[in-house]
């Protein structure tokens, strides 16, 4: 009886509140103009092209002749595909290192948090390579992890045997994984340092005059008051994880050896621009494409009910 | 006063018309031919470029030449969506081989076009389609050789001017070099470039004539026994330790010819024309320090000695989009005047298309060499082998290095591939 009352009373409050201000509406009207230029460019190089995609996927187009309909040829061509296999399984791979691309950033953000000498210098250090595009950094790491390079010259000195970082099948993909995480970890840094300065000071000081340690601290306290920061962050950092990988794989394997580093999203342009097969490539974007909104709706649907919590 | 106002207004009428009819007429003549390629900003082409141009235009008044210079690596990507498109260039470089032949339903057909260079110009059937009809005008002859430091055979007791003939030979030659500390041949594979070349290079003298035809229409197999050889010998050198560690990370443009250039490895399989050539190498050895040799084939030879692999190189081609066909077309043959070519010729070192160009005072000995072998090639096998085929090898012959995948199933794979690619 309260709650319908309440919920009632809250209906004629909204009523009686558009009505005493008659600009509200004008208002309400106008702010949809500032939403215009954003949305009309998602709906440009987003939506439609997207339309077009999945048009082009039922097609054997070759960029060059009239694309033909071919059914479901495409989609049933990649669930044979022995390369596109194996870039699923180098995307689960990558999807499994997951958790050190948060903890290793959360870890960090709370140590400069609580205030570690030289913090303010970590934290620029850390974020730094945020700033550099995938190319330049594989430029950087291409003469690093090379055979004749740096890494190897030092494990050499040191006695050890010189590794073949990127042209080994069983080290190449965890070099770039490696690499793509020094060059992106800084951001989320940033975010959870944001999220920290919101941890109540005055329960982090009750935890310590009640004796917790500091993992007890961190654990009970600081993890769960920043718990939608992280959750934020893992989706942010998911999505980078499928779709920013290129230009690392481009300038540092190239995709091999063999089909070590081959994600989807290298496969995609190997399709479109070496094989000239956009309607092919567009089959496995939509396979892609399908693959992330999943995965994006399961980490959404964990945030709302841990906001309803 | 009134005489005064219609002698004005009758000046202002005939100034007007006269402007509106300047203005249709140089809108009328005024052209631009926009031509891209992956070779115009290169200092040792510009000249090249720069005659095409100058020559062009001082025939053609009111036409504006513009090389517009992409990435090479990105290049077909950009021109793959210039052709969906249907805009952008009227004139393409294009590599001769697979890259023409898979872009010709979007290139002008040129046959009558260019009857009149079909004898001084060589290198056609790299352009041509599957009827026959060319499609492009080959500016280079592009062939695969090996080059060796003269010098390195010297300190492994080797006598340089003694080249291989046969693959045992090359054997002796590179146990002989590995026992003196030397690696034999520098190697790039991280593309798959440097596996393409071995391939190539290796089946070129194994090949008759016919089996050449039947590779290109995929009768021939990889698991054909002539070429699952060189598959096996891939393998095989990288066990006896013919290269360096670390070749599937090594790009061979140009981390390999680098090496190659300063002295590490005594062979490299380099090109003809334009990179990676006698040219390039002399210029870091000493011309006297360069040889070159024909890669001897696995198998037993098809011919009686050794035959330069080799084949219209680059060439240009009209968008058949470009609403300048006949201009284009015109420009298109321009890159291969015989003033240009010979500028070509001398500056970058291209072997030119064009027959007609001087190239008698060359001096270098692998030069000469390799003009000396022009008239007496063989074809160039990865030039007919479908891109699908080779982007399949280039994987293969990484997880071959890796010990992933066998020369078995390996050339299972490239069947399969083959099959699909040219729908046997």
């Amino acid at each position: 009886m309260t709650q319908t009352l309440t919920a009632t009373d809250a209906k004629r409050r909204k009523a009686a509140a558009a009505h005493a201000d008659p600009g509200s509406r004008s208002v309400e009207r106008f702010a949809y103009l500032f939403v215009l230029p954003a949305l009309a460019l998602v709906v440009v190089f987003r939506i439609i092209p997207l339309i077009w995609g999945f048009g082009y996927s039922f097609t054997n187009y070759d960029g060059m002749s009239t694309p033909r309909f071919v059914g479901l040829d495409n989609y049933v061509g990649i669930a044979h595909d022995p390369v596109f296999l194996d870039s699923l399984v180098n995307m689960l791979i990558l999807l499994a290192t997951l958790p050190i691309w948060i903890g290793l950033p959360l870890v960090l953000a709370i140590l400069i948090h609580q205030g570690v000498p030289g913090g303010k210098l970590f934290r620029a250090v850390y974020f730094f390579p945020a700033v550099l595009s995938s190319v330049i950094v594989g430029a950087i790491f291409n003469v690093l992890l090379r055979y004749d390079g740096s890494f190897n010259l030092f494990l050499k000195a040191m006695g050890f045997s010189a590794v073949d970082w990127l042209g080994n099948s069983s080290t190449a993909l965890f070099s770039l994984i490696a690499v793509q995480l020094w060059s992106t970890f800084g951001m989320s840094l940033l975010i959870f340092i944001a999220g920290l300065s919101t941890v109540s000071a005055e329960m982090l000081e009750a935890a310590k005059l009640d004796g917790a340690k500091l993992l007890q601290t961190w654990w009970h306290i600081v993890i769960p008051s920043i718990r939608p920061i992280i959750e934020f962050a893992a989706v942010v950092t998911t999505i980078g994880m499928l779709t920013s990988m290129f230009g690392l794989i481009y300038v540092l394997t190239a995709g091999g050896p063999g089909t070590s580093t081959i994600l989807p999203e290298f496969l995609i342009w190997l399709e479109q621009g070496k094989m000239n097969r956009p309607g092919y490539a567009s089959a496995i974007s939509m396979v892609l494409f399908l693959l992330m909104a999943g995965l994006a709706a399961i980490q959404i649907r964990i945030m709302s009910r841990n906001a309803d919590i | 006063m009134k005489t005064t106002n219609r002698t004005l207004r009758a000046g202002t009428m005939l100034a007007t018309a006269l402007v509106m009819t300047l203005g249709v007429a140089a809108s009328a003549k005024a052209e631009t031919l926009t031509v891209w390629d992956w070779k115009s900003g290169d200092p040792t082409t510009t000249p090249y470029y720069d005659k095409v141009k100058a020559d062009f235009e001082a025939a053609h008044p009111g036409v504006t030449v513009k090389f517009v210079m992409q990435p090479h690596d990105q290049y077909y990507t950009l021109l793959g969506t210039a052709i969906a498109a249907s805009q952008g260039p009227d004139v393409v470089l294009v590599h001769g081989g697979s890259q023409a032949k898979e872009r010709i339903a979007a290139f002008s057909k040129l046959d009558d076009k260019v009857a009149d260079i079909r004898t001084r110009v060589a290198g056609w059937d790299e352009f041509a389609g599957a009827d026959g009809s060319v499609y492009a005008v080959p500016i280079s002859i592009q062939g695969l050789a090996v080059y060796y430091n003269k010098e390195l055979y010297k300190k492994a007791g080797l006598d340089p001017e003694a080249t291989p003939k046969t693959w045992a030979d090359l054997e002796a030659i590179c146990a002989k070099l590995k026992a003196a500390g030397t690696t034999c041949f520098a190697l790039g594979n991280k593309e798959g470039y440097g596996a393409d070349f071995f391939y190539s290079s290796a089946a070129a003298n194994a090949l008759t004539a016919e089996q050449q035809a039947a590779w290109t229409t995929g009768d021939l197999k990889w698991s054909s026994p002539e070429i699952k050889a060189i598959i096996q010998k891939w393998v095989d050198t990288q066990k006896e330790g013919w290269y360096a560690e670390g070749a599937n990370s090594t790009a061979k443009f140009m981390d390999e010819y680098q090496s190659f250039e300063r002295g590490e490895n005594a062979n490299t399989i380099g090109l003809l024309s334009d990179v990676a050539h006698w040219k390039e190498f002399d210029e870091f050895l000493e011309p006297q320090n360069v040889g070159v040799f024909v890669m001897p084939p696995v198998t037993p030879s098809a011919y009686d000695h050794p035959r330069m692999p080799l084949a219209g190189g680059i060439g240009y081609a009209v968008t058949k989009f470009s609403p300048n066909q006949d201009l284009a077309i015109a420009l298109a043959k321009s890159f291969a005047d015989t003033p240009a070519m010979q500028i070509f010729f001398e500056a970058a070192g291209a072997v030119p298309s064009d027959t007609a160009v001087d190239t008698s005072k060359v001096e270098s000995p692998s030069a000469k060499v390799v003009l000396g072998s022009l008239s007496d090639g063989v074809p160039l096998p990865h030039n007919n082998t479908s891109t699908a085929e080779t982007e399949e090898w280039h994987r293969q012959s990484q997880m071959l290095f890796t010990g992933e995948t066998t020369v078995d199933k390996a050339v299972a794979r490239l069947d399969e591939v083959q099959a699909q690619a040219k729908k046997k």
